[in-house]
């Protein structure tokens, strides 16, 4: 546990450390490189904007509908008789599928349910080891010319799930 | 893709919304989303500058190539199919390197890059080798050293501690990783390409 604490305390300014020293030592001018890096990062920040706005809104009508609290109990109890939390449902019927969406839903469900409690942790496990597979396998495919991708959706799906679910057991361990 | 899923989500919630009497509710929320939106994208504005120019800078010192080159050992296993000294190689540690370092939308371009490069050692075929598809899961299933958005959002959501959650992540990503391995290698048994 001190390990642990002392690994997430310290990752952070060590990576930073590390990257600023390394790259004092190899002479690049490293305050210029970071500057040129930083403006290409608000650039990005600021494309996401309308795609967030489209999404989040999108979300939020699902939300104040209650259909995902719908679609949500008719699963919640299937998943319950397994040992998976009913919170995390709405988190893992759409995080494979689009990452703005799960984002949104993230979020929202941090403010509900609080960071620091044990729901907390697992959402926050499940968005930060898990990735939106359809998205990137669709991007990555999409620039070759491939039309018949095999077995990389399914192994994606499986992989994915088996880190989502993974969480809610690591949670209660560390 | 999001074209239909988008039209999906609004025809779907509002068809509910009528059903259960809660359109007074919807409205509102759509005009709350629009200032939770511009909320979180300037609360991900400063640490996406932050991360942004710390990253160039591992780029400019060489941090990213000695990635790469840690990483050789582990292609033989997960890549058979590569010729050693083929661009491919090279291209898959930068962009593997990238995901772990968290870099975000520079991983995307990398990433495109190095599966351009596993098609020209499927001689451009429009069927996906074992390499490529492998490359896609290990791609999606990539352990992110510092998740830095979930990191974000955690602190906006008044955690006490939101680093507290990495070791879980670490953990769950590697059980994620070996799974998507174990699945592609024992699956491209079941699915040879055909021809």
């Amino acid at each position: 546990m001190i390990l642990m604490n002392f690994i997430s305390d310290f990752s952070i300014p060590g990576v930073i450390l590390i990257i600023v020293l390394a790259a004092y030592l190899k002479g690049v001018p490293v305050f210029d490189v970071f500057i040129e890096g930083a403006r290409e990062g608000a650039e990005t920040a600021f494309n996401i904007l309308p795609t967030m706005v489209g999404i989040i809104a999108a979300v939020s009508i699902l939300n104040a509908s209650g259909l995902i609290d719908i679609l949500t109990s008719l699963v919640s109890k299937p998943l319950e008789l397994i040992g998976i939390p009913s919170e995390t449902a709405p988190i893992l019927l759409i995080r494979p599928f689009s990452g703005s969406a799960s984002l949104g839903i993230f979020s929202e469900q941090l403010k509900t349910y609080g960071a620091d409690t044990y729901i907390g942790r697992v959402l926050s496990t499940i968005m930060g080891s898990s990735e939106t597979v359809l998205y990137t396998l669709a991007v990555y495919f999409g620039a070759t010319n491939v039309k018949d991708t095999r077995h990389a959706v399914a192994a994606s799906l499986i992989s994915s799930y088996m880190g989502m679910l993974a969480s809610i057991y690591i949670c209660k361990i560390l | 893709m999001l074209n239909i899923i988008w039209v999906i989500m609004i025809f779907a919630g509002v068809i509910t919304g009528i059903l259960t009497g809660r359109m007074s509710e919807i409205s509102d929320a759509v005009l709350e989303s629009c200032i939770n939106s511009v909320n979180l994208v300037i609360t991900m504005l400063g640490s996406m500058c932050l991360w942004s120019g710390l990253m160039k800078a591992a780029q400019k010192a060489g941090l990213v190539n000695s990635l790469a080159k840690l990483l050789k050992g582990i292609f033989r296993f997960l890549f058979p199919g590569i010729p050693k000294d083929h661009p491919a190689n090279g291209a898959i540690a930068m962009s593997i390197s990238a995901d772990l370092l968290g870099l975000g939308n520079a991983a995307t371009p990398l990433g495109i890059m190095a599966m351009k490069e596993l098609s020209k050692v499927n001689n451009d075929s429009t069927v996906a080798s074992n390499a490529m598809v492998m490359f896609g899961v290990v791609n999606a299933a990539c352990i992110q050293l510092i998740p830095s958005t979930v990191l974000i959002i955690r602190q906006q959501a008044g955690s006490s501690n939101p680093s507290s959650v990495i070791p879980c992540i670490w953990v769950a990503s590697f059980i994620s990783l070996v799974s998507g391995i174990t699945a592609a290698k024992f699956l491209e048994k079941f699915n040879l390409p055909k021809g």
